[in-house]
């Protein structure tokens, strides 16, 4: 038996990271509130740029995924690592590196993106310089925890820190792979890829964000805290190790669901319903473990809130990942993709599984931390069944306003003529079920401050023990397999293997999928009447992206009736080659915008966006003033064209030269025809409207035939 | 290296990878490839799960619950499962 060491467990990171996690879950569901107000109430846009809706969602999203959780699961692995290997963190420097590291990315989004500064890939919006920043503390974040893993006191790697492990190395391909770009600013840049192999590679990293950063630290999590609040041991052992290998080889490859019934091959689209239909499996594996842990406990549940929180919690996770594989079929995609129906599942998994588990971990957390008892069990009783009825108050109507809508852009009149041909009536039928859904989202945030209160006043009653005092001992060095030894013992001893299995586990996905699209032609057809955008639709598209248009409005015409009859040609993959990034969107709170090129006169995209009211009565979309008031910046368009030709997009050499030129030719025609339609402005072709209406006007008209 | 070299070089890269799979022809054997092999190992990797040894599950199931901090009177008084 090797000497007994004394060590000290490091807890004021963990306590850090506690910290950060309740004040970032608090701005986080304020964001998400202010925008779920704001599509009830158009004018708590305030017609100001950086508070409007489109820039405000990735915010949220941004805050809730990587602020919150992301600190949330850096408090739960600090805290779980120590004490799974008996050890203190490898060091205490880059413990300290990584919480204010993040804390920074944090603020740096939180500034960039009211800015507009934004890539316009969906929870990847942030700019090149914050990329490399999340890289670098990610990194640090590895250090930290394989110098851990290497001066471990037990032998054997507990269950948690494999999803941890997993969760590692995933992040950081995914990271890397989603944000090859160059730069053609100092907070701006354009993407390597292009149009449909963008969206792949895009939706390979959105759904794995989902999967890699709010399911399988959080099931690292799970898997140590259930068993620690409820006493006893995960229900099986055995049913976790499978667990975990099928989920991370089969995730990686749902990612295409995001896709279905778009320009994506089919290829590419069956594989990522097959994939997603199978994670049914391994997912339930998990939730049952999870439930089951609690056999012979579910007396103590009935009393004790963190087990209320976690019962919840894994219970949202099972409904979650059933209803998931559910929405990645097909017929079931054509109803629900572009619907509240989405956001409705997401929030069942945000607010449910990782809200919830958030806190009860929380809750079991800082009176350990403070030796302490928790102030107000009462309290946190109330928390727990305000936070259900949030999320209840949250969902339903949601589901409900996906389906109301869903069935009403798809119905037809016995003529066969669309029954809702105006867009604006699928959207003002659903307002009531917005308005229930920010009362939902109220009743969940007061929860959540409730919990803030409650874990303040049992700081104050407490005394922080930062540095715990343990005893182990020290790891005796074993090499070799011994004979009739279980083949999985040897990869648990060892967290170099476990990352490089982890690494081959999640890479097939990833490269089965991807590495066909982005290398055989065929898959994206190619038509000669598409051309690369001028210079002033060039502007007018930075701007939708720095807008968050996309937030609302999807380009992407799905080969239904439905959409054909209300939209136009379906959109087909050769139309998107020279866009950088693709603009498909995922949400439509406003109609389509693919064929809007020529479908209205310019004038009425000038009124259109200084008060969309005006021309569409009972429309929510936020109006957009300083287009009309701001002067168009060109000065960077001349390094714009040159990455993107650099990219690949066929501009002759030597057009850097003239891009003003054919810039304000551009913009003058466009002034001349508003003028002509009774728009009264000095220097209008100057201003940035007028490269919005370039670039509207000419979306998807390509493949129209020329008048 | 020019910036110009290393996107040449890559380019490169990229018609080599591309000759090979656009000669493999149709590359719908990769994703049933893929599928056996998930397969495979589910049902091998089960298979031995479910051999393991009662005693080293149970160890390693019990470490969650293992601190190895001395317990005080305050501690317990706080926090009794």
């Amino acid at each position: 038996m090797a000497q007994v060491e004394k060590f000290h467990y490091d807890n004021g990171i963990v306590r850090n990271f506690a910290y950060a996690t309740m004040l970032w879950g608090v701005v986080g569901m304020l964001v998400g509130l202010i925008i779920a107000l704001q599509l009830v109430f158009p004018s708590l846009n305030l017609g100001v740029a950086e508070v409007t809706y489109g820039r405000l969602r990735p915010l949220h999203t941004n805050a809730v995924i990587f602020a919150f959780v992301g600190n949330g699961i850096f408090m739960g692995v600090y805290y779980s690592l120590q004490r799974l290997l008996k050890a203190r963190m490898f060091s205490d420097l880059l413990s300290k590196i990584h919480f204010w590291g993040w804390q920074l990315i944090i603020v740096s989004a939180a500034i960039t993106l009211p800015l507009g500064l934004t890539s316009a890939k969906e929870y990847a919006e942030l700019e090149w310089p914050i990329d490399l920043a999340i890289a670098l503390v990610w990194v640090v974040f590895g250090i930290n925890m394989f110098g851990t893993l290497i001066k471990r006191r037990e032998n054997h790697l507990y269950v948690a820190i494999w999803f941890y492990i997993a969760t590692w190395v995933t992040v950081t391909v995914l990271h890397i792979g989603n944000n090859i770009e160059i730069p053609w600013g100092a907070f701006k840049s354009y993407p390597l890829f292009a149009g449909v192999q963008d969206a792949l590679v895009q939706w390979w990293y959105g759904h794995n964000a989902v999967a890699f950063f709010l399911t399988t630290p959080y099931l690292g999590v799970m898997y140590y805290f259930l068993p620690k609040a409820a006493n006893r041991p995960v229900y099986s052992y055995k049913l976790s190790i499978i667990h975990f290998w099928a989920l991370i080889f089969i995730y990686i490859w749902a990612g295409p669901h995001h896709l279905l019934y778009t320009s994506l091959p089919d290829w590419a689209q069956s594989l990522g319903t097959v994939f997603s239909v199978m994670l049914i499996a391994p997912s339930w594996g998990g939730m049952l473990n999870g439930l089951l842990t609690l056999r012979g406990a579910w007396d103590r549940v009935r009393q004790d809130p963190v087990l209320k929180f976690m019962v919840v919690a894994v219970t949202a996770y099972g409904m979650a990942t059933f209803e998931g594989p559910m929405l990645s079929v097909k017929s079931v995609n054509a109803i629900s993709h572009y619907t509240d129906w989405t956001i409705g599942h997401v929030h069942v998994g945000a607010l449910g599984w990782n809200g919830f588990l958030t806190f009860g971990v929380l809750y079991w957390l800082i009176p350990r931390l403070f030796n302490t008892k928790l102030h107000s069990e009462k309290l946190a009783n109330t928390h727990f069944w305000v936070g259900t009825l949030g999320i209840l108050f949250y969902a339903i109507p949601l589901y409900w306003a996906g389906w109301t809508q869903s069935l009403m852009w798809k119905e037809f009149t016995p003529d066969g003529l669309l029954k809702y041909g105006n867009f604006l009536e699928t959207v003002t039928q659903i307002l009531p079920m917005y308005a229930m859904r920010a009362i939902g989202g109220t009743i969940y945030l007061t929860g959540n401050i409730i919990m803030v209160y409650n874990l303040i006043k049992t700081v104050k009653a407490g005394t922080f023990i930062g540095d715990e005092e343990a005893e182990a001992p020290a790891l005796e060095k074993t090499y070799g397999v011994h004979k009739g030894e279980h083949w999985h013992r040897w990869i648990e001893r060892r967290p170099v293997q476990m990352l490089v299995f982890s690494a081959i586990a999640i890479l097939i996905g990833g490269i089965i999928e991807i590495v066909p699209m982005v290398m055989i032609d065929s898959n994206v057809p190619t038509i000669e009447s598409v051309k690369p955008y001028t210079p002033l639709e060039l502007a007018g598209r930075d701007i939708y992206i720095r807008e968050g248009c996309l937030g609302c409005h999807s380009q992407m015409v799905r080969p239904f009736r439905s959409e054909t009859e209300r939209y136009g040609e379906y959109s087909k993959s050769g139309e998107y080659i020279y866009d950088r990034p693709f603009l498909w969107g995922s949400k439509r709170t406003g109609p389509d915008l693919h064929r809007v090129g020529g479908k209205y006169p310019d004038s009425w995209h000038f009124n259109h966006m200084l008060e969309p009211q005006s021309i569409s009565p009972g429309s929510i979309m936020p109006p957009y003033p300083w287009l009309i008031r701001d002067e168009l910046g060109l000065e960077s368009m001349p390094k714009r064209i040159s990455v993107l030709r650099t990219l690949g997009t066929p501009y002759p050499e030597g057009y850097e030269s003239i891009v003003f030129q054919e810039a304000e030719k551009q913009a003058k025609q466009i002034a001349a025809r508003l003028k002509a339609d009774g728009v009264e402005m000095e220097d209008l072709e100057k201003k940035e409207i007028i490269a919005m209406i370039a670039y509207l006007q000419r979306l998807g008209t390509d493949i129209k035939p020329k008048k | 290296m020019q910036p110009g070299h290393t996107i040449r070089a890559a380019h490169n890269l990229h018609h080599m990878f591309k000759y090979i799979l656009e000669s493999a022809g149709n590359i719908n054997w990769m994703a049933i490839a893929a599928l056996v092999t998930f397969f495979t190992m589910f049902v091998i990797s089960a298979a031995l799960v479910f051999k393991k040894d009662v005693r080293f599950v149970q160890h390693m199931a019990s470490l969650p619950l293992d601190d190895s901090n001395p317990k005080t009177a305050e501690t317990e008084a706080n926090h009794e499962a």
